[in-house]
């Protein structure tokens, strides 16, 4: 199947394996006679929906798999060495020396109460008994040198530092005692574009440097194509397909494999959206503006989480207006301050003519049903004990919409079939009982019954299957077209906001850099950061290489020009207008 | 480690005063709710004692103006306050005329020595225990202290120290029954004397133990539950860190944070706690003082004491949110924020 395997023993060999979870309701096969080889220096990439069984293969690699999961099948060999004959004493002394794992969540994967050195050398000390103090500090500080971190980190807690530098202390511990093989899960899932491509090319490096073999886990086929050498795809727990991410890419044999590689939206690709859904959208009769945001600051402390902006949102032509940039770049703060739970430090937000912050009882209920919002956790949004008839009626009831116990039912069966569920089957059932999609759906569901005028979306798709994004956003896109709701699409993804907004404001840190229609702002980027922005999206495609190909990428030299440069405007769209803000300097 | 940060240590600072003054005012109102008058219970147990009393009325009168009670309300009250500051809580009235000061100072070591002793080793045992029931590896017996731990939590300390009292003073006789230290040893910093304290105290303090280490075991398997499944602990396990080393420097060394805040909150609960304890043990601590004071109608010693237990409880919750930014890190980050 390969054309080019090296003649390297491999350094690890699954052979048929097989893991199964008995549990009360029967055996599930989490992983079905799966036979792969890593080489040494290869990359692989393990790539499919949650559910694929690609962590529990990793897990299986390192003997760690959860309770009640077992191997009940096949062979795993490290090296030489037969994993499943290991006593828990010799896989102990395995694990980081020969096998190492970075794990998904970086955010907590280290311990909050040490610092990082400590953490580094706990490692060392656990496989080649207590060392010399200058041995051990020499090794960190390399370990630390190669991920491209100051020294001084070695002297912080995890707190202090950012997501992007956890990662990077993740890899640093991972590859301190030098490998034969890494398992990196996710690692960049909860990091922005541009840290992702960071620390990739951080892992890319280091890998190539004491050439282990490196199985990589994800959902993202851009990120896939840009780093790994070889693809598995899996579903089911059953391997699908395997070759070159050449192969793979350019002829796809499985139809999954095809779904999966077609899904991805790309800036300047076709659009996801149903097609014949582009009529203009339905015009409300309002005399008041919407919202709009009279010169409004946020401070936290001494920061400032976002400089004086001022727009205006006009009720009677709704509009699809996204607000893209990294972590720290204001654009939650901006969600939160819409929605009225963070006062402005200093400015005035008003609804439809009315300052947020200083509304009655009455006009703040009115607010409340008027403006409705998406949130990221589709898994925190909804109260565990009601049924999700229940929390969908709950809000109706509550602003007075309800007339009549069937009328409510016809309601939510409505918005049910409008966000694409079958409403008989996800009405009687608990949200523990649904999937992440079908949760982010229902949310988006109970928004709709509201009838809002305005619907903040704040990283609605960031945490559901790749292959589900498409269709979720499809269905807010409906939202502005067929209810003639405004919406504002909080996101960190350039290639969504491409396709699904009518006007895009790039922030970054707290200034708006560059904003225009999405063609121009994002199809065709003048602004530095922008620019930044766009190259660090990996794209699923060998000849369109990471940004530039470049090497020496250096993205704090390119966020110093980015701070330097003026903000760029590129148009307007009818309906929202942006006040410049006044050229610095 | 880092200092203080200014702010944080003032915030505290005026958190702790202000407890205190709401917490001493509360216990200032409350006796004066009830409707028994203090003097004419010191009179009635003086008509107790002599057969009689002539000129009831005026003595009443004096006994008022001994106490106190005659002044308008904002006046004693003002008074109160402001010797309260300096430990001066007036006279006892069931002991006329003993400074309530001394009677509190003359019990404070006594519990605070049978407290300090059986909170460290109920906390330790509780706290060890509870995290050795998460823990994979421990032996299979630890498991099932769940149910015991239970069990013993739900049993009030009267009990537990009548049974104990049953067993190892009146059945084997291995310790004493009553009292904090053998009445043939003089009191003083001499062997003996210290021999027969802790002689005196092992049983009130076992029995306080018994009812109270399964309150910490349980908190602690909960917080060892959730810390379990905390991300950095699957990374020290990829990491091939020695399972001990994991329970103890990943693990117990980040459940144990929340039950050092609640040590200190229970300082003042496990004083209320020792009441009866004491009681039954003829010990002659703040319990059984506060007991003696509630059946006479003590005010002065009942606000002396129930001020002297706040003061405590909120200087150790004060100590503890000083000495948090040492154990846990991430508190001093916030302070400066």
């Amino acid at each position: 199947m390969l054309d080019d395997v090296t003649t390297d023993k491999p350094v690890l060999t699954l052979k048929d394996l097989s893991i199964e979870f008995p549990t009360p309701a029967g055996v599930v096969q989490a992983v079905k006679a799966l036979s792969l080889d890593i080489h040494k220096g290869r990359r692989v990439g393990f790539i499919g929906e949650s559910g694929s069984g690609k962590t529990t293969t990793a897990l299986a690699v390192m003997q760690m798999l959860a309770e009640p999961g077992r191997v009940s099948g096949g062979t795993i060999d490290l090296g030489g060495t037969n994993i499943l004959a290991l006593s828990e004493e010799e896989m102990r002394s395995a694990r980081l020396s020969r096998v190492a794992y970075i794990p998904q969540g970086a955010m907590n994967s280290l311990n909050p109460v040490m610092r990082v050195e400590p953490q580094m050398w706990d490692g060392i000390i656990a496989h080649e008994g207590h060392l010399e103090r200058g041995e051990l500090k020499r090794r960190s500080d390399a370990a630390l040198q190669s991920v491209g971190l100051p020294l001084h980190t070695a002297g912080l807690y995890p707190h202090e530092l950012s997501g992007g530098m956890k990662q990077r202390v993740c890899i640093a511990m991972g590859i301190i005692l030098n490998p034969e093989l890494i398992i990196a899960d996710e690692p960049t899932s909860a990091l922005d574009v541009v840290t992702q491509r960071q620390v990739m090319q951080t892992l890319k490096a280091i890998q190539t440097q004491i050439g282990s073999g490196l199985m990589l886990i994800g959902h993202d086929m851009g990120l896939m194509a840009q780093t790994v050498d070889e693809l598995a795809v899996l579903k089911d727990g059953a391997l699908v397909e395997h070759g070159t991410v050449q192969q793979i890419l350019e002829a796809p044999a499985h139809p999954y494999t095809k779904d999966l590689i077609s899904s991805v939206p790309l800036v300047g690709g076709e659009s996801f959206l149903n097609p014949d859904a582009r009529a203009d959208a339905p015009k409300r009769a309002s005399s008041e503006p919407l919202l709009r945001f009279e010169n409004v600051r946020k401070d936290y402390g001494s920061v400032t989480a976002l400089h004086p902006m001022s727009f205006t949102l006009q009720g009677d032509t709704p509009q699809i207006i996204s607000i893209v940039g990294q972590s720290g770049s204001g654009k939650s703060t901006m969600g939160s301050i819409m929605l009225g739970f963070n006062p402005p430090s200093q400015g005035r937000v008003l609804f439809e003519g009315r300052d947020v912050a200083g509304m009655n009882a009455a006009q703040s209920l009115d607010f409340r049903k008027n403006v409705q919002a998406v949130f990221q956790d589709p898994y925190a949004c909804f109260n565990p004990f009601y049924r999700v008839n229940h929390a969908l009626k709950f809000p109706y009831k509550q602003f007075g919409l309800a007339t009549s116990e069937a009328a409510t039912q016809r309601a939510m069966e409505a918005a049910c079939e409008a966000v694409g569920l079958d409403p008989d089957l996800v009405l009687p059932r608990y949200p523990h009982q649904l999937s992440g999609g079908q949760r982010q759906r229902l949310i988006v569901a109970r928004a709709l019954m509201l009838s809002p005028k305005l619907l903040i979306a704040d990283e609605p798709v960031s945490m559901v299957d790749a292959s589900l994004r498409a269709s979720i956003l499809s269905n807010i896109y409906d939202l502005k077209d067929k209810y003639g709701i405004s919406i504002l699409y909080i996101t960190h993804d350039l290639a969504t906001a491409y396709h699904v907004s009518d006007f895009v404001m790039v922030l970054f840190k707290g200034h708006v850099v560059e904003a225009g229609p999405p063609k121009e702002v994002i199809g065709a980027p003048r602004h530095p950061y922008t620019k930044l922005l766009i190259d660090s999206i990996p794209w699923p495609d060998l000849d369109r290489s990471w940004g530039d190909g470049r090497t020496d990428w250096d993205p704090t030299k390119l966020e110093a020009e980015a701070a330097r440069a003026e903000a760029i405007y590129r148009g307007t769209v009818p309906g929202f207008d942006l006040i410049e803000e006044a050229p610095h300097g | 480690m880092g200092r203080i940060p200014r702010d944080y240590l003032i915030n505290r600072l005026v958190t702790l005063v202000l407890t205190v003054l709401i917490a001493a005012t509360i216990i200032w109102i409350i006796p004066r709710l009830s409707p028994v008058d203090p003097a004419e219970i010191a009179l009635g147990r003086m008509a107790a004692g002599a057969g009689s009393v002539a000129n009831s009325e005026e003595i009443l009168a004096q006994l008022r103006a001994n106490m106190g009670i005659d002044q308008p309300l904002i006046v004693q009250y003002l008074k109160y306050i402001s010797g309260a500051l300096v430990f001066d809580f007036g006279l006892s009235t069931a002991a006329f005329p003993t400074p309530v000061s001394t009677l509190i100072l003359n019990a404070l070591p006594w519990t605070m020595g049978l407290m300090i002793l059986s909170l460290l080793i109920t906390f330790f045992i509780g706290n060890l225990l509870g995290a050795l029931m998460v823990w994979e590896r421990s032996p299979k017996l630890v498991k099932v202290a769940i149910p015991a731990a239970m069990v013993f939590t739900s049993i009030p300390p009267i009990l537990s120290g009548l049974l104990l009292m049953w067993i190892f003073a009146a059945k084997l006789q291995w310790f004493p029954l009553t009292g904090a230290y053998s009445i043939f040893v003089e009191p003083g910093w001499t062997w003996d004397f210290v021999r027969s304290v802790l002689h005196h105290g092992f049983l009130p303090a076992l029995s306080i133990v018994v009812v109270t280490f399964g309150f910490w075991a349980l908190g602690m398997r909960g917080l060892m539950i959730t810390v379990q499944g905390e991300d950095y602990v699957k990374l020290a396990e990829a990491k091939g860190l020695r399972p001990r080393y994991i329970l103890y420097r990943y693990m117990i060394r980040n459940a144990i944070l929340p039950q050092i805040t609640a040590f200190a909150l229970k300082i003042g609960l496990l004083i209320a706690g020792q009441v009866l304890v004491e009681r039954i043990f003829a010990y002659n601590g703040m319990g059984k003082l506060l007991y003696d004071a509630i059946l006479n109608q003590d005010f002065p010693v009942i606000q002396g004491v129930s001020y002297v237990i706040i003061l405590i409880t909120a200087l150790s919750v004060f100590l503890v949110d000083l000495l948090y930014p040492f154990i846990d890190p991430r508190i001093r980050h916030e302070a400066q924020t």
